[in-house]
């Protein structure tokens, strides 16, 4: 058999696309494609609202219930599941309207919003490791910056999900800290060029090749994150002593000058006694 | 119907069944599942072999020949690593060598004669490499191995009318017809037609996803596969 390139690309299209007959959504348009499956816009027309519907590749139910039992801002919320008459698994939830976080940083927003963005990333990893779930993808393409600065984390993996390599630890066997080394490996894509080392460092500390060298929790790099922005040493840095004088006086900006101030009036009201 | 005479070295594809068999068992040297592997990869090496090295019809399918009847003498199967890289990849990489070699060869025997290059009259366009002709080519006979599979599974549950009217629509070149159309002609509800054609894509889907669990490795393998064919 000799398939034509136009009948190949048709086949690939109707054989591909949802049947969404019997259910309550409509379908729109694609809108990604992920390592799971395929998101679509679709119209829920019970509720009358656009939502996103993952279609999955393969049979996993799972994935649904595991997302629905997170609930947390920065995790996308999921309404509904099911499955299409060819057996893969759907499950409807929020659609976000928003910039994926790669395209983001590429615009080249300020040092303070990548790392806001960044310990927003964090902050949902972190619960979700409080509930057991490890994302096992997470890298910038799988994170939405909402156009009011939401940020969401998407596509949580399930077992057997291969991650992608630049953001993926080494280690085959996937635990918790192989999300922190893909938090890691985020941090250090969201940071400009020339960016303080001390954030390289917290960077590098959580991609340590070796599991046990990385942060034991998300939280402790997000508090590594907080000292950095509070001009507080970080732990993944060993800075020299003119660097700490340096952030000692950044730190202390405002009590330096106050200090400085009334250093001056001091001295200039001493002379002025004496004359 | 769709013979190709270029191609038809590839074997009779009728003969395969939309059951399951894997690569592990393609290692072990189950007959059935080296059949599935050679039925799909032998046009996309065929294609693979033209355009890379530039072989006439006939040389392109003495080495494409020749590299399967090699590979199955070699522990071909049996040597791939899935931690390394997929099974199409590695195939087309061993293919790439071994065309390599037998070009190599060739053209130290012409003493200076220079290489021959044969008129390339495929539909390949002039800005796509072979890597791409040779994916393009897997996907399409990949389509055309389940497409094979799915008039099969029809025939024998006497599904005639489900399989002719997929066949109209959904294999037609140029226009189509519309679903009115075809429900005049196989004298049935035009709803019969659209639930004849949402049951056939489904069956071709499965017959597809079927084939190629066959010749992936495990289910990351699959699922990267999953995804570069419908993508």
């Amino acid at each position: 058999m000799e398939l034509s390139d136009s009948v190949l690309l048709h086949l690939r299209d109707v054989v591909d696309r949802p049947d969404l007959d019997g259910t309550r959504y409509t379908l729109e348009e694609e809108i990604g494609r992920g390592g799971l499956g395929v998101v679509y816009a679709a119209l829920d027309t019970r509720l009358d609202r656009r939502v996103a519907l993952k279609v999955m590749d393969a049979e996993w139910a799972g994935e649904a219930r595991l997302i629905a039992r997170l609930e947390h801002p920065g995790i996308v919320p999921v309404h509904d599941s099911g499955a299409l008459p060819d057996g893969r698994v759907y499950y409807a939830m929020k659609l976000v309207a928003g910039t994926r976080a790669d395209h983001y940083i590429a615009g080249d927003p300020p040092l303070a919003e990548r790392l806001r963005v960044v310990h927003r990333v964090g902050e949902a990893l972190a619960y979700a490791h409080s509930c057991g779930v490890l994302h096992r993808d997470l890298k910038p393409q799988n994170v939405m910056v909402g156009a009011f600065g939401e940020v969401y984390v998407m596509d949580w993996g399930v077992e057997g999900v291969a991650g992608t390599p630049a953001f993926r630890a080494p280690e085959t066997q996937l635990d918790q800290r192989s999300d922190i080394y893909a938090l890691g490996a985020c941090l250090r894509f969201a940071l400009p060029p020339g960016a303080p080392p001390a954030l390289i460092a917290i960077a590098g500390k959580a991609m340590s090749r070796e599991p046990a060298f990385r942060y034991p929790a998300v939280t402790e790099v997000l508090r590594e994150i907080e000292r950095f922005q509070d001009g507080v040493a970080v732990e993944a840095y060993a800075e020299s002593p003119w660097q700490r004088i340096r952030r000692f006086a950044k730190r202390n900006e405002v009590l330096l000058w106050l200090l400085a101030a009334y250093a001056g009036v001091k001295f200039i009201l001493f002379f002025a006694r004496r004359l | 119907m769709w013979d190709d005479a270029d191609t038809a070295i590839g074997g009779n594809r009728d003969r395969f069944p939309s059951t399951q068999v894997s690569l592990i068992e393609a290692a072990a040297g189950e007959p059935l599942a080296l059949e599935r592997v050679v039925a799909l990869y032998w046009k996309p090496v065929y294609k693979f072999i033209r355009f890379k090295f530039r072989k006439d019809n006939e040389a392109a399918k003495d080495l494409t020949q020749s590299f399967f009847a090699s590979a199955l003498e070699r522990d071909f199967f049996q040597r791939f690593d899935p931690s390394k890289a997929g099974f199409r990849t590695y195939l087309r990489l061993a293919v790439e060598r071994f065309a390599a070699n037998r070009h190599e060869a060739e053209n130290r025997q012409k003493r200076g004669g220079g290489v021959e290059f044969a008129n390339l009259d495929e539909q390949a366009s002039g800005t796509e490499s072979p890597e791409d002709i040779y994916f393009q080519e897997w996907r399409r006979q990949l389509f055309a191995l389940a497409i094979e599979d799915l008039r099969a599974a029809c025939l024998e549950a006497g599904k005639h009318t489900e399989w002719a009217v997929f066949e109209a629509y959904d294999l037609a070149e140029g226009d189509r017809p519309d679903y009115a159309e075809l429900a005049r002609r196989h004298g049935v509800a035009q709803t019969s037609v659209t639930n004849y054609l949402s049951w056939a894509r489904r069956r071709l889907r499965a017959m597809v996803t079927a084939r190629l669990r066959g010749v992936t490795s495990g289910e990351g393998e699959f699922r990267d596969e999953m995804r570069r064919l419908w993508s």
